[in-house]
């Protein structure tokens, strides 16, 4: 078979696969009756309604100098690691807000970290495309704690990290090389990488990842190709399953409390929520802008609370809407309460109690919210 | 407990019940005078009794009655003034039933209203009917007012009974707000974190707990004196009035009592505020009402950003008692050090005048890090003698000697220290000790006399070239100078040379942000940003690290196995072709497969274990980490003949970039495992490191002679930080961008020779390089985050630019389609140049300035201001340093016209590039 002979035939496939996938997306159309607010409203649900002072913010954590671009908290509520471009992590006790630990890199561009399950390392990655582990009790060397492991591979900035769920030793880094890597933090081996040479993979910088809680084999990758794809840890060759819907960069992905959706959020300033295991897209989260404004806020980061049925966004706009996931309206913003941030909130993680938010902005401020008053942690 | 107990927050502050006691303020104002004279009472200064608080209030609130009566108004006097411009709010009786109180609120429901009375509007004067009104507004109080007077009075028994209905109505209040303070508490503690509330160390319920203990808050004292103590539950809830803001402004601070709490004496252990003073106690210095998260030491966290007081500048980084009990070691060392390195706590320069001018920051740094630095540098005016190093306060006697010749502040004048004696040193008229000193030293004082002291304290008189004596030769001047108490100088002030040299040495922590400049490099893959990158580290002789140096090593060592398999696939093509040209040829002729590119088995074998492993992707998983095994079949391969004969027709190949060359002639060296990359290997190389992460490098550009003369050269710290940013992937969405906010300046880097080269993408549409590269250029050009920087683009491989010129036309771009070079008659001579002045540009240059006009258009377009350009050749280290330092003219001109303000216009449109030219010129000649 010559060479113009399997170009001809690669071309056919192409183009037969690409009128299959648009008959799935008809398909796909046609079986969608409905989402779901649609739903929720014809059921007679009304949204939750909140007032100003429902939710407020109880604490401020200021010492970073520089723009902050992640935070993660420990499974055991009260502490959180941030990452900001002043090149350090600093670890907060939430509750006095006093740091714990400042940690300065070797490389300040850092674009996320990660609190390890028990709470006693960190990781983050950035520019330099590795993915640094720091010890938070090994003995401090200089004014700095010394890294303790380096996971080399990436051969992109490494976008975000995040352990696996009771598992120390293992942890899942996306990067711009658009792969997503599972690393055995012991030994600092890739146990598998994910996209990159197979075809089924992402086809631009992957910026995210979130791990399904009840179930940690499984977890789903952001890209800048505007897809969101699902993982399984065991079969690394091709994605489970690829949702297409976003017009812009997939910047933040969250698995819903229950481990069977998943929300995204992305550059077209939309949040969406899929079914994972159907593929459907249940309901898209957008505001409506207005016309002349050519500027739309991406959405930066999301949040479910612990019961799924709020979803907190972060907008670049410095905005953070709180949304009713069941009906599909925002039912409070906190960026017009008191305290607010003044620049776009870049990161926004709830406590694993469900209990506070806190949010990281460019504004080189961390917020923690919480619920002011009687009203149960939904 | 939630999140919400331990801050309240304002905003629940103000619409929570604490309005119920609008009235506050105005009974506060009403007794102004009262606070000075109680504090009196509670015991003759300092040394009063200790628990004084309830124990006063008896006296304190008889002689405050006597002063108030003294002062000419009592409670419930008739108000008889002029008729006031506003209506008085009047507080209707409301029946306690009707207060819809602590109902449990449903959890669902949307926002509770809560019965709450507007404050009174503040009068502008005491009026007394205001005075009088209790502080439970909402209560209608006609019968406290009624009994006021009573109280004053006659402050017997009788008077209580009826007050006692007035305290029972208060304590009503007070117990309804205490109720839905209560609800609150209750509700919340739906949420699981109620559990821990303990941990916690300031919360509502705890509070309240400790009113009923000890101490009442003395505000109680003010407003109800014939109160005799706190027997009766008049339990305030922490909502009620507890405002900070309300306590500073609405009443005086008990002395020693906690700021945020007000409770505590003044030997309950506190922190004081480094720039207000204000004290909390241990349970309120965490919290958001008191320091908070401490980001800059010990401060308010309304006094974050605000200079400290001079008297706590000693405090700084010296942690307390209390600060040790609440936090943890590692906790405490952060903070002290924020709070020692943090800008706002720092001496501001500008505070500081020597000689009559403020420094800036750089002589601020000079005067701190010199050997031998004024000792408790305070902000004030300064006298310093830069030829001897004395040093003292504005008006008076030299106070120290600090290092000689520094570079501070303006020059010294003869009135500095106020002598009147006629004798001058260095200038400066000295003082009468002064004077006396150099009488027992045995320096003539005669007549007047003007004498020259340096550093070393030897003497002259002005005029004069002969040297006299050395002032602090004689041994008992050791002894004397310290009993005059004149400075004598320390032993380390001696060694003052290279003092303003101060490049060598490291700067601290605080100033080590301020002073550096950041300038970003960008280029996509191949388009020698990265060249150039190595290139000036290797120029301004910093060394590649270790790591580094194995990172490229390993990096050219990968890549030369991907070049072999390069040459082993053309090999099996070139074979191919000739194989079935000959059996075109001569269908029946048995020479066999033998060509000149055919291999000996064992090698073939590995060259297709080669291709395989390529083929598969899990080539990185291999080498080079085996590379040591296969070096003697790489040697034998590269020997070979098949591959020395596809070797030489690797012009015909596309994919081998002529760099590659290079390395493929030394593939034999390289292979060896002990093989170090030279610096010129490591400026051949692809890349940095071989993660494509960043790299970033510290330079220290000098400045070059013409546009700054020395004096200014000595003061300005021009560090700079080259950053080369990531360079794979650079095309699509830069979601890193936005981390190089404050870079100062962007170098966008393209390659000339792109011009006629294409690539395929991933839809297998051909794309000329050149119009890729003005894709990515316009997309970063036109990228928010750099939106005001300047922007130099360099065009690099100019050498190879040249060479391709006189093969391939620059228009056959189809940007530059409208190139039409005027050299046509008469081919560039290169050699004659130089004698004749005015020499053509050659057609190299004329491109070059073409492709600059094209850029510098469509720069224009997009953004509206000037873009730089120059040409570099990356492999040569002239030209990149030449580039370097045209960076750092561009940042000094437009950091001068800003402050300059004026023609800025002007310059901006004829320096930048003259300058561009006149370096190329300078290049080329």
């Amino acid at each position: 078979m010559s060479v113009a002979e399997l170009k001809e035939r690669h071309t056919a496939a192409t183009a037969t696969v690409n009128s299959l996938r648009e008959r799935l997306k008809q398909r796909r159309q046609l079986l969608l009756d409905t989402d779901v607010s649609g739903y929720a409203r014809s059921q007679g649900r009304s949204a939750i309604s909140f007032s100003p002072t429902d939710l407020v913010c109880c604490r401020i954590l200021q010492g970073h100098t520089g723009k902050i671009y992640s935070l993660d908290w420990t499974p055991e509520r009260n502490r959180i690691v941030s990452a900001s471009q002043d090149g350090r992590l600093i670890v907060w006790n939430a509750l006095t807000s006093q740091k714990t630990h400042a940690i300065k890199l070797q490389c300040p561009w850092v674009m996320t970290c990660a609190f390890a399950p028990n709470g006693l390392s960190v990781a983050c990655g950035g520019l330099d495309s590795v993915c640094s582990i720091f010890n938070l009790n090994s003995h401090v060397e200089r004014d700095s704690i010394p890294v303790s492991r380096v996971l080399t591979g990436h051969k992109g900035y490494v976008y975000s990290c995040q352990y696996v769920p009771d598992q120390e030793t293992r942890l899942i880094t996306s990067s711009g090389d658009q792969t997503c890597v599972l690393w055995d933090v012991t030994t600092g081996q890739r146990i598998s990488v994910f996209g990159g040479e197979f075809p089924s993979g992402h086809t631009a910088s992957v910026l995210s990842v979130s791990i399904n809680n009840s179930n940690s084999n499984m977890f789903v990758s952001g890209s800048c190709d505007a897809t969101a794809r699902l993982w399984d840890t065991r079969i690394a060759s091709r994605a489970v399953r690829t949702y297409h819907g976003h017009q812009g960069d997939v910047n933040t992905v969250k698995f819903f409390p229950d481990g069977q959706r998943f929300g995204t959020g992305s550059d077209d300033s939309t949040c969406r929520l899929y079914d994972m295991r159907t593929g459907h897209q249940l309901q898209v989260y957008s505001q409506q802008h207005d016309a002349d404004d050519d500027e739309v806020p991406i959405v930066t980061s999301i949040a479910f609370s612990l019961s799924g049925r709020l979803l907190f966004a972060g907008y670049s706009s410095g905005d953070c809407y709180v949304w009713d996931t069941l009906m599909a309206e925002v039912v409070l913003n906190l960026g017009t309460l008191q305290n607010s941030h003044e620049s776009r909130i870049s990161c926004l993680s709830l406590s694993s109690d469900g209990s506070a938010l806190c949010t990281g902005s460019w504004d080189k401020n961390l917020k923690i919210w919480a619920f002011g008053g009687h009203r149960r942690v939904i | 407990m939630t999140w919400i107990g331990l801050p309240a927050p304002p905003s629940q502050l103000n619409s929570s019940p604490v309005g119920v006691f609008p009235s506050l303020p105005p009974s506060h104002s009403g007794v102004p005078s009262t606070s000075p004279p109680r504090s009196l009472l509670v015991g003759p200064g300092w040394g009063g009794p200790p628990f004084a608080a309830s124990h006063s209030c008896l006296p304190s609130s008889a002689e405050t009655e006597a002063e108030v009566e003294a002062s000419g108004y009592s409670f419930a006097a008739v108000y008889d003034g002029p008729p006031l411009p506003y209506s008085l709010p009047r507080a209707l009786p409301i029946d306690v039933e009707c207060i819809p109180f602590a109902a449990l609120a449903p959890v669902t429901a949307g926002p509770v209203s809560l019965p709450v009375v507007d404050p009174l509007p503040a009068p502008k004067k005491p009026t007394p009917i205001l005075s009088s009104a209790s502080p439970t507004s909402v209560i209608g109080n006609h019968a406290a007012v009624a009994a006021a007077p009573d109280s004053d009075t006659l402050g017997s028994d009788g008077s209580r009974e009826i007050l006692s209905s007035e305290t029972a109505d208060v304590s009503g209040t007070v117990g309804f707000s205490d109720e839905l303070g209560g609800a609150h508490d209750r509700l919340s503690t739906e949420s699981p974190l109620s559990s821990h509330a303990s941990t916690f160390r300031s919360c509502a319920s705890e509070i309240e707990e400790d009113d009923e203990s000890s101490d009442t808050p003395d505000r109680r004292a003010t407003i109800v004196t014939f109160q005799e103590s706190g027997q009766s539950n008049y339990s305030t809830s922490p909502a009620v009035g507890a405002t900070p803001v309300a306590n500073s402004e609405g009443l005086r601070i008990k002395k020693g009592a906690c700021y945020c709490c007000l409770r505590g004496n003044r030997f309950t252990e506190k922190e004081s505020c480094l720039a207000c003073g204000a004290k909390y106690c241990g349970r309120c210095v965490l919290t958001a009402m008191g320091m908070g998260s401490m980001p800059e030491g010990r401060k308010c966290i309304s006094c974050i950003g605000s200079p400290i007081l001079e008297s706590n500048r000693e405090r700084l980084g010296k942690s307390s008692r209390l600060l040790k009990r609440l936090l943890s070691d590692l906790e405490i060392e952060l903070l002290m050090e924020a709070e020692k390195n943090c800008e706002s706590n720092q001496l501001r320069p500008e505070d500081i005048r020597v000689n009559g001018k403020s420094l800036n920051l750089e002589e601020m740094f000079l005067l701190q890090s010199c050997p031998c630095p004024p000792p408790k540098l305070k902000p004030g005016y300064y006298w310093y003698d830069k030829l001897s190093g004395y040093w003292g306060k504005e008006g008076h006697k030299p106070n120290s000697i600090i290092t000689a010749h520094l570079n501070v502040g303006g020059h010294l004048k003869v009135n500095a220290s106020k002598g009147n004696t006629g004798i001058q040193i260095n200038g400066r008229e000295i003082t009468k000790v002064e004077m006396k000193m150099l009488k027992l030293s045995g320096v003539p004082c005669a007549g007047n006399p003007h004498y020259w002291l340096s550093a070393d304290g030897t003497y002259m008189e002005e005029g004069q070239k002969n040297v006299k004596g050395k002032i602090w030769g004689k041994r008992h001047m050791k002894l004397l100078f310290p009993l005059l108490s004149l400075p004598f100088p320390s032993k380390n002030s001696k060694c003052c040379e290279e003092v303003n040299n101060f490049m060598k040495r490291p700067l601290p922590d605080n100033l080590n942000k301020k002073a550096i400049q950041k300038l970003l490099l960008i280029g996509s893959d191949g388009s020698g940003a990265t060249t150039v990158f190595k290139q000036a580290k290797l120029f301004y002789g910093l060394s590649f690290s270790e790591k580094e140096c194995q990172d490229i090593k390993i990096m050219i060592q990968t890549s030369i196995y991907r070049d072999l398999a390069l040459l082993l696939e053309c090999r099996e093509w070139f074979e191919e072709e000739i194989l079935t040209e000959r059996r075109g040829n001569m269908q029946f002729d048995s020479s066999g497969d033998e060509t000149d590119f055919s291999l000996v088995p064992q090698l073939k074998s590995f060259a297709d274990w080669l291709l395989k492993v390529i083929a598969s992707g899990k080539f990185e998983a291999i080498f080079p980490a085996s590379s040591r095994e296969y070096a003697t079949l790489v040697r034998e391969l590269w020997k070979d003949s098949a591959i020395q004969a596809t070797y030489k027709r690797r012009s015909e190949l596309q994919l081998l970039p002529a760099i590659r060359s290079y390395f493929l002639e030394r593939v034999i060296d390289i292979s060896r495992d002990n093989y170090e990359p030279s610096n010129v290997d490591i400026i051949n190389a692809d890349g940095i490191n071989c993660s494509n992460g960043i790299a970033s490098t510290e330079l220290q550009l000098p400045c070059t002679g013409s546009s700054i003369d020395d004096h200014e050269q000595l003061q300005t710290i021009s560090r700079y930080q080259l950053i080369r940013g990531p360079y794979k992937g650079t095309g699509e969405n830069c979601k890193w961008l936005d981390m190089f906010e404050d870079a100062r300046m962007v170098i966008f880097c393209i390659a000339l020779t792109d011009y006629d080269e294409y690539y395929k993408d991933t839809s297998d549409a051909v794309i000329n390089k050149m119009i890729e590269s003005r894709r990515l250029f316009e997309s970063i050009v036109s990228h928010p985050t750099f939106e005001e920087k300047d922007f130099l683009l360099i065009l690099s491989k100019f050498d190879l630019f040249e060479q391709k010129l006189d093969i391939t036309p620059l228009s056959s771009c189809e940007w530059f389609d409208n190139f039409h070079p005027l050299v046509s008659r008469c081919p560039p001579q290169r050699n004659n140049t130089s004698c004749s002045g005015t020499r053509e540009a050659t057609k190299a240059e004329q491109a070059f300035h073409y492709v600059a006009k094209e850029f510098k258009t469509l720069f224009q377009s997009i953004t509206g201001r000037k873009l730089y350009v120059t040409h570099a050749n990356g492999l040569d280290s002239d030209s990149v340093n030449a580039t370097l330092q045209y960076a750092r003219e561009i940042i000094y001109w437009t950091e001068e016209w800003s402050l300059g303000g004026g023609n800025v216009e002007s310059m901006y449109s004829t320096e930048p590039s003259s300058t561009s030219h006149s370096l190329l010129t300078e290049k080329n000649a």
